[in-house]
């Protein structure tokens, strides 16, 4: 129980409790005092309108006058007890429905209790006292008794409605905790949920974009990152099993070989075939675990200005000795000054990759281009090979998408996508096109 | 003077291969299995190379390496990883280590860096700004960037001379093709294929007049080998 309360769902509970109280009996506090001044506005305002008609009388017909129209008056009452008294100078009664002046009456508005003429007791009474031109002392007003009672009744009324208010409070406390915990509960089974492998659950929307929205939709782009995170894992465990069980088997039986072979030569040979076997292994490893870092965004820390075209001719330097003894023909066509922000080993790679696809796959001539457009800078390497036909070029850039069964080359079906994720790193994209015959790669990464 | 490495690795298969290859090059070595234990067996000062794991159970490597920065012993260290990411690589190389290389790796390539770590550390800081370089009948003018094979000036692409810079500054030592990436081209990727192998045999056609004694030698399974045939 103790736990209960320490709980933010019961101080929320005794917060909106608190809260509700609070606004019931502002309101009716407020709602009783306007009531008691509404009340007193009314009985100054009668008391104003008898002081004045009396007072005409008095004016216009001297003391007689005034008599009979207060006698008229007390007599037509309009639903209230009029309280009405005249004394002359010396302080004796001239007439009204009051036995005696009553003691400690101020020119003005006065509250008093006191005894009326009649038969009827004590009683609270609202006048107006004022001094007329002959000197006479009027006061008019009326007996209060009604007003208070009508006061007493907004009091109860007020005091019933905050006993009432009380459960209302509670029960409005537990309805929006109820609809707090409704929808975090919502939230709460889904990640059980997904924790518990059905990573395709997500949190339910209910189109308001409050702040529930705002993070279920949150949490879901997360779960559906995390889901194509698994999923593309999966691929690339899958794909890596699949890859590395030919090589790993090759790599076995030369080793085999090696093991039974008697002649020394060719012993050596075969260990020499089966570290290359294990080179290229490590080769796919590698640049697997690139594409996944780069697909993670992880890098973008390390970006610098690079300068693409001094880049550009550096590859193309390094490579011009090797597409030369293949018997290809290099051309190059870089434009200056194009610089970028980049992370520097990972394009390096991705444009390695470029040159070394049209060296494999291709045929000669090999152009190899860099420039900018107003928006992005590009490289690109085009070759006169077999290209690769539009219905595959999706397939070239997936993971392990290997378009000719026989390719078994050096890291075979990562090339590409480790360009398309350093693309992808970058915010940038890699076009495939057809160069008429052959394949037109293109690497664009914004300026 | 048999030079001594210690060598901190945890896993004992990785460390019994190492600890073989080392001997077989008359080298000594010590082992140790922890980072604990081998901090304190540097910080004793007789080594001549550290190779360290850097993942290790107990004192992560890096903060062996620190720690032996920090208690000021110079010795060259090799850090060992199975992390081969750029970002693995700079951080391993600013925390004080001389080289960094990534677990799987072949031998050769380990006793090459070696070696090389070796030789610098004893040749001790730089002396005055050298000027020439020679090996054999080679001579290389840094200053004029002239380069002449038995008084035959050779005409080399600028490229090619830093190319056999690196390798007569490291001359009669075995350089691998990883080390000629990043010591001449500051590559520190894999070109897939032997680009590297290709500039060398242009190179050696450009030093190697008829008649004359090759000078750059391949090493199976390792690299190269600028020097006098043995």
């Amino acid at each position: 129980m103790v736990k209960f309360w320490r709980s933010s769902t019961a101080r929320f509970i005794l917060l909106v409790f608190g809260i509700e109280l609070i606004l019931a009996g502002g309101m009716t506090l407020t709602l009783r005092s306007l009531t008691r001044a509404a009340l007193e506005q009314d009985a100054q305002v009668f008391a104003e309108g008898l002081t004045r008609d009396v007072r005409t009388a008095y004016v216009e017909q001297g003391r007689v006058g005034a008599r009979n129209f207060s006698a008229l008056r007390l007599l037509f009452s309009e639903g209230r007890t009029p309280v009405l008294l005249m004394i002359d100078k010396e302080g004796r009664p001239l007439f009204g429905n009051l036995m005696r002046w009553p003691a400690g009456l101020r020119a003005g508005w006065n509250e008093a209790d006191l005894a009326r003429a009649g038969p009827d007791q004590v009683d609270a009474i609202g006048v107006l006292v004022t001094r007329l031109p002959g000197g006479e002392r009027l006061l008019a007003g009326q007996a209060l008794e009604n007003d208070q009672r009508l006061s007493g009744i907004v009091d109860r009324a007020t005091g019933t409605a905050l006993i009432f208010a009380l459960p209302l409070a509670l029960f409005a406390a537990f309805a929006a905790v109820r609809i707090i915990n409704a929808r975090v509960d919502d939230i709460n089974a889904t990640a059980k949920a997904v924790s518990e492998g059905r990573l395709s659950r997500r949190v339910s929307l209910d189109g308001s974009g409050d702040t529930f929205d705002r993070l279920a939709l949150t949490l879901n782009t997360m779960l559906d990152r995390i889901e194509s995170l698994i999923s593309e894992l999966r691929i690339v465990t899958d794909g890596l099993a699949h890859d590395l069980r030919s090589p790993l088997t090759r790599l076995k039986v030369r080793l085999d070989r090696a093991e039974t072979e008697q002649n020394p030569a060719a012993r050596s040979t075969a260990i020499a075939l089966a570290n290359e076997e294990a080179d290229r292994l490590l080769a796919m490893l590698t640049t697997a675990l690139q594409i996944s870092r780069a697909e993670a965004g992880i890098g973008q820390d390390h970006f610098e200005t690079v300068d693409l075209s001094a880049l550009a001719h550096d590859l193309a330097e390094l490579y011009a000795p090797l597409i030369e003894d293949r018997g290809f023909e290099l051309q190059t066509d870089i434009a200056p000054d194009v610089a970028v922000r980049a992370h520097r080993e990972l394009m390096v790679q991705a444009i390695g990759n470029l040159i070394d696809n049209a060296l494999k796959y291709g045929a000669s001539p090999i152009q190899f281009m860099a420039g900018q457009t107003a928006t992005h800078a590009w490289v690109e390497v085009r070759d006169r090979g077999i290209g690769i036909p539009p219905t595959q070029r999706a397939e070239a850039l997936r993971r392990f998408g290997r378009l000719d069964p026989s390719r078994t080359g050096f890291g075979a079906g990562l090339g590409l996508s480790l360009v398309q994720a350093v693309a992808r790193l970058h915010g940038g994209t890699i076009e495939l096109g057809d160069a008429k015959p052959g394949l037109i790669i293109r690497l664009s990464i914004p300026l | 003077m048999t030079q001594k490495i210690l060598l901190v690795e945890d896993d004992t298969t990785t460390a019994d291969f190492i600890v073989k290859g080392l001997h077989e090059q008359g080298l000594a070595v010590d082992h140790a299995k922890t980072g604990r234990d081998g901090l304190f067996h540097a910080t004793d000062g007789s080594y001549d190379a550290i190779i360290l794991d850097r993942m290790l159970p107990g004192m992560d490597g890096m903060a062996v390496l620190g720690a032996i920065r920090a208690a000021g012993i110079a010795t060259p260290i090799v850090i060992l990883s199975a992390r081969s990411a750029v970002e693995d690589r700079v951080a391993g190389l600013t925390a004080g280590s001389d080289d960094y290389l990534t677990k799987p790796f072949a031998f050769a390539e380990l006793l090459a860096r070696l070696r090389l770590l070796m030789r610098r550390a004893t040749a001790g800081p730089a002396n005055a700004v050298e000027t020439a370089l020679t090996c054999e009948d080679l001579d290389m003018d840094l200053l004029s960037r002239k380069v002449k094979r038995n008084g035959r000036l050779l005409d080399l692409q600028p490229r090619e001379f830093r190319l056999l810079e690196y390798l007569i500054r490291h001359k009669e030592q075995v350089v691998t093709r990883t080390m000629l990436l990043e010591g001449v081209w500051d590559y520190h990727f894999d070109p897939g294929t032997n680009v590297i192998d290709v500039h060398v045999s242009r190179l050696r056609k450009k030093i190697d007049a008829e008649g004359e004694s090759p000078l750059i030698h391949t090493v199976r399974g390792a690299g190269y080998r600028l020097g006098a045939r043995e």
